[in-house]
C-alpha cells in the first residue's frame, strides 16, 4: 500500500483467550491506523497490549476477528502481511552468537533487500544510532541499549510501511531516544505508519497523532488528544490524568 | 544451611523435570493434556521395550558366562559400560549444566557458596542419569538376581544402593575435568572455541584411557594361559577387569555377594570412593567454579580488525532467504559450545572407536573378521549400504535435525516467527543446515571406512548418495517433528538438544528404521538378490520416505509454523 491509501492496519473485532484461561486477553478489539499516523497504544500492565501486538505481527493467532496489514490478512496471508511490517518486541533477544552485521544481513536477505539498498540503509541507520564501530562484534557483547538499537535497525532495513514497536524507548539513551522519535516522525511523513505501545505517557502525548487505551482486553478510548480530553471530566487534563481516570481500578465497598 | 541446600536442590529438580510447569499447563490449565499423557505413555512403553531387550541380552550373557563360571561378569560388563558411557557423555552434560545454564545470573548473586550451587546442579545431572540407568542397568540387576543364588533382601538392598550411587564416580570425574577445563578456558579470549576443543580433547582422553585398559587384557599368545586361569577360578575375569577400574569390581561384589562380609566390604569401599570423588569435586569446585562462570560472563571482545570502526568498509552479502537462514543456523550452532559438544560428538567418536577397535585393538579375531569381510566380492554392495547407513546413523544420533526450533528457545523464536517466511521455508532452511553439518561431519568416519574397506569409487559415490538422501529424509521428518512440538522452555542448552524428547524419538526411530532396513536387505540377499537390487530397493524406500516428508511439509508446514504461539 502506498501513502495516501485508506489504512495500513485494521483490526476488526479481534479477540484472544489463552488456552486454559477463562478471561479474554483481548476482547472484541477494533481499530485502524492510517498512513502518516503515529498511533500510541496504552494500557496498564496485563491489559492486552503485548497480546494485541503479537497477534498483529503473527506471533499469536486471534480466536475471532480479522487483522489486515497493508491490505493483507495476517492469518490468511502471513508472509505478505509480514513483508509490510517492521517489528521490535519489548525485550529484543537477538541471536547472541551472530555479529551485528550478520544479523542485519540475515534480516535483509529474508526481506529481499538488495545489496546496494542494504548497504546504504545499514550505513545510515548504524551511523544514526552510533553503532557502526560495533557492528562486527558479536551481539553477546552488546549492552541492552545497543541490542535495542540493532533490533530497530533490523526492523527499519526494508523501509516497512508499518512499524510495530512494543515499548521501544526502554533501554535507549536520551540521544538515541530523541533520534528515534525523529525517525518515527520522518517515517510517517513518508506516508507510512507507526504503531507502538508505551508506558511513557509524556512521549505518547507529544508524539502520537492518535492514542488507544486498552484495559482488561477492551479498547476503552481511542482518538486524538483533543478527542480523549472530551472523554474526561476536565478539558485541560494531561494524558496521564486521562489515562489514570479511565483505567482506575473499580472500588470495592 | 541444610534447609537452604535442600530448597535449592528441589528448585533445580523442579525446573529440570518441569514439575510446576507441567502441573500448571497440564493439570490447572488443561492445556494439551492429551499431549502430556501421550508423552508419558510413549516414554514408559519405549523404556519398557528397551528394558526388556536389555534383560534378555543380560540373561543370554549370563548363560554364556556361567559356562566359564564367570557369572558375575554379567554385572561387571553392565556396570563398566554404564560408567564409561556416563563419563564420555558426562563431559558435555556437565559443561552445559554447570557453565551454560540460564539461571546462573540469578543464582550467583544469591548468598550461596559455590559448592552449594554445584551440589544442586550435580543432583540434577544424577537425576537424569537415573532415568537412563533404569532402562540399562536395572534389567541387568534383575536378570542376574533371578539366575544367581542370592538372598533376595540383601541382594535387593545392595542393588538399590549401587544403582543410586553408580553415576557418582563417573560424573564426579567428568565434573572435576570440566571444572579444570573451564578454569583454564577462563584465562583465554576465545572461550567458546576452547571450550569446544577442550571438551573434545577430554572425550578423546577418556577413550584413550579406555583403549589403554583394553590393551592391559591378555595379548596375542597369552590366551591359553589366560583361559586356564579363568576356568580354574570362578569370576576371575571380573577381578582382572576390575583391576583396571576397581570401583566396578567393588560394585559387582557388593551386589553378587550381598550379605557376606566380602559384599559388605566391597559396598563400603564403593561408597567410600564415591564419597571421596564427590568431596574432591566439591572442594575443587568451591575453589574454581565461580571463577570459570564469571569469566564466561565477560563479553567477548574479539573483533575483526579489518572492518572495525570503518562502516564504509563493511561488506554486504546477498543471499536467498533459504540459504541465508541455513547459513545463520550453521553459524549459531557451530558457535555454541554445548550444541557442538553434543551434536558433533558422534562425528568424532564413531570413527575414533572404529579405529581403536579395528586397527589399534589387540583382538586379532575382530581385525581378521573385518579383513576377510572386506575381501568378499559382495562386500562392495554391502559396503555401499554401510556408507549409507553410516550417514543415517549419524543423523539420528546427532540430534541436530530434531531440535532446530527447540534450540531457538522462547527467547529467540520470536525473530523467525515474525519474519516474512513461510513454515515450509523455515523448515527447509533448518533441514538444509542440518544436512550440511551432517555431511561435513560424516567425512572423518567416511575416510576411516574408506581407508579400511577400500570401496571402488562408484560404490562409494552410490553409498554417499544413498546416505545423503537417507540423511536428508530423516532431517525433513526431524524438523517436522520439532516444528510440531518444539521444546522452547529450557534453562540450559543441553535440554534443548540432547535432553529433548524429540531427539530421543529421533534416535529411537533411527535405530528402528536401520534395523528394519538391515532386515530387509538381509532378506533380499538370502533370496539370492544381487547387491544392486538391494541398493535399488534401499534407494526406493529412501525416496518414498523423503518424498512423503516433503509432501507433509508442503501440506502442513505453514499450519505447524503458525501453531508455535508465543
Amino acid at each position: 500500500m502506498k501513502a495516501g491509501d485508506a489504512c495500513l492496519l485494521k483490526l476488526e473485532g479481534v479477540s484472544k483467550t489463552y488456552r486454559g484461561s477463562s478471561n479474554k486477553a483481548v476482547d472484541n478489539l477494533s481499530l485502524e491506523v492510517a498512513p502518516g499516523e503515529i498511533f500510541g497504544f496504552l494500557g496498564p500492565n496485563g491489559a492486552g497490549k503485548t497480546t494485541t501486538i503479537k497477534m498483529i505481527v503473527g506471533l499469536l493467532m486471534p480466536d475471532n476477528g480479522r487483522i489486515i496489514v497493508d491490505s493483507h490478512d495476517i492469518v490468511k496471508d502471513p508472509v505478505s502481511a509480514k513483508r509490510s511490517i517492521g517489528f521490535v518486541p519489548d525485550d529484543p533477544n537477538l541471536y547472541n552468537r551472530l555479529t551485528g552485521l550478520e544479523y542485519l544481513n540475515l534480516v535483509a536477505d529474508v526481506y529481499g533487500v538488495s545489496a546496494a539498498d542494504r548497504a546504504k540503509r545499514i550505513r545510515d541507520l548504524l551511523s544514526m544510532f552510533d553503532l557502526a564501530s560495533e557492528v562486527n562484534d558479536i551481539i553477546q557483547s552488546y549492552s541492552h541499549g545497543m541490542k535495542q538499537k540493532l533490533a530497530l535497525t533490523g526492523a527499519l532495513l526494508h523501509n516497512p510501511p508499518l512499524f510495530i514497536l512494543d515499548e521501544p524507548m526502554v533501554g535507549l539513551d536520551p540521544r538515541s531516544s530523541r533520534l528515534f522519535k525523529d525517525l518515527m516522525r520522518n517515517h510517517c511523513d513518508q506516508g507510512y505508519a507507526v504503531f507502538f505501545s508505551t508506558h511513557i505517557l509524556e512521549v505518547a502525548e507529544r508524539l502520537c497523532d492518535r492514542v488507544g487505551i486498552i484495559d482488561k482486553g477492551r479498547l476503552i478510548a481511542c482518538g486524538s488528544m483533543d478527542e480523549l480530553r472530551k472523554l474526561s471530566s476536565e478539558t485541560d487534563e494531561s494524558l496521564e490524568d486521562i489515562f489514570l481516570e479511565l483505567t482506575l481500578p473499580e472500588q470495592v465497598d | 544451611m541444610k534447609h537452604r541446600l535442600i530448597s535449592l536442590i528441589w528448585v533445580q529438580l523442579n525446573m529440570n523435570f518441569a514439575i510446576s510447569h507441567s502441573r500448571y499447563y497440564y493439570l490447572e490449565k488443561r492445556q494439551r493434556l492429551w499431549e502430556g499423557v501421550l508423552i508419558v505413555v510413549s516414554v514408559i512403553m519405549t523404556a519398557a521395550v528397551l528394558a526388556f531387550g536389555v534383560y534378555k541380552l543380560a540373561d543370554a550373557f549370563y548363560s554364556q558366562a556361567s559356562l566359564l563360571h564367570q557369572e558375575a561378569l554379567t554385572l561387571t560388563t553392565g556396570i563398566l559400560a554404564a560408567q564409561f558411557l556416563m563419563l564420555i557423555l558426562g563431559i558435555a552434560l556437565v559443561i552445559a549444566v554447570f557453565y551454560f545454564s540460564d539461571d546462573l545470573p540469578c543464582l550467583i548473586p544469591l548468598p550461596l557458596r559455590p559448592w552449594e550451587v554445584l551440589a544442586s546442579k550435580f543432583a540434577v545431572i544424577l537425576s537424569n542419569e537415573y532415568l537412563g540407568l533404569l532402562v540399562f542397568i536395572v534389567p541387568i540387576f534383575v536378570a542376574y538376581g533371578r539366575r544367581a543364588n542370592v538372598g533376595i533382601i540383601s541382594y535387593t538392598l545392595s542393588a538399590i544402593t549401587i544403582f543410586l550411587t553408580l553415576p557418582v564416580i563417573p560424573i564426579a570425574i567428568a565434573s572435576i575435568l570440566a571444572v579444570i577445563l573451564m578454569r583454564i578456558v577462563g584465562f583465554t579470549k576465545r572461550k567458546d572455541m576452547l571450550t569446544i576443543i577442550g571438551g573434545f580433547l577430554l572425550v578423546a582422553l577418556i577413550i584413550g584411557v579406555q583403549f589403554y585398559v583394553q590393551t592391559r587384557l591378555p595379548a596375542r599368545g597369552e590366551e591359553q594361559e589366560f583361559m586356564m586361569q579363568l576356568l580354574s577360578q570362578a569370576n576371575s575375569l571380573v577381578a582382572i577387569l576390575g583391576r583396571q577400574f576397581p570401583p566396578s569390581i567393588w560394585a559387582t561384589w557388593a551386589i553378587s555377594e550381598a550379605g557376606t562380609s566380602r559384599g559388605l566390604l566391597s559396598l563400603g569401599l564403593f561408597l567410600g570412593v564415591s564419597a571421596l570423588a564427590f568431596g574432591l569435586f566439591l572442594a575443587l569446585g568451591n575453589r574454581f567454579f565461580y571463577q570459570g562462570v564469571l569469566s564466561g560472563f565477560e563479553a567477548p571482545t574479539a573483533r575483526r580488525r579489518t572492518f572495525r570502526g570503518k562502516p564504509e568498509r563493511i561488506r554486504f552479502s546477498e543471499r536467498t532467504p533459504l540459504l541465508s537462514l541455513a547459513v545463520a543456523e550453521m553459524k549459531l550452532f557451530s558457535r555454541t559450545p554445548v550444541f557442538v559438544l553434543n551434536g558433533f560428538i558422534g562425528f568424532l567418536m564413531f570413527p575414533i572407536m572404529f579405529v581403536v577397535l579395528l586397527l589399534l585393538g589387540n583382538d586379532p579375531e575382530i581385525s581378521g573378521l573385518w579383513s576377510s569381510l572386506v575381501n568378499v566380492p559382495e562386500f562392495h554392495s554391502i559396503g555401499t549400504l554401510l556408507v549409507g547407513a553410516y550417514f543415517f546413523l549419524l543423523t539420528a544420533f546427532s540430534g541436530i535435525p530434531f531440535s532446530p526450533f527447540s534450540r531457538e528457545g522462547k527467547a529467540n523464536i520470536w525473530f523467525l516467527r515474525s519474519q516474512p517466511i513461510s513454515g515450509q521455508a523455515a523448515a527447509m532452511g533448518k533441514a538444509l543446515a542440518s544436512e550440511i553439518m551432517i555431511v561435513v561431519g560424516a567425512i572423518p568416519g567416511l575416510a576411516v571406512l574408506q581407508y579400511t574397506a577400500r570401496l571402488p569409487v562408484v560404490s562409494l559415490i552410490i553409498g554417499v548418495s544413498l546416505g545423503i538422501a537417507a540423511s536428508y529424509a530423516l532431517c525433513i521428518w526431524g524438523v517436522l517433528l520439532d516444528m510440531a512440538r518444539p521444546m522452547l522452555d529450557w534453562t540450559d542448552q543441553q535440554k534443548a538438544i540432547k535432553s529433548n524428547l524429540n531427539t530421543v524419538i529421533g534416535i529411537t526411530t533411527g535405530i528402528v528404521v536401520l534395523f528394519l532396513m538391515g532386515y530387509l536387505v538381509n532378506l533380499l540377499f538370502k533370496r539370492g538378490c544381487s547387491g544392486l537390487v538391494a541398493q535399488v530397493v534401499s534407494g526406493t524406500v529412501i525416496a518414498v520416505v523423503l518424498g512423503s516428508g516433503l509432501r507433509v511439509l508442503q501440506l502442513f508446514g505453514d499450519r505447524l509454523w503458525s501453531s508455535i504461539e508465543l
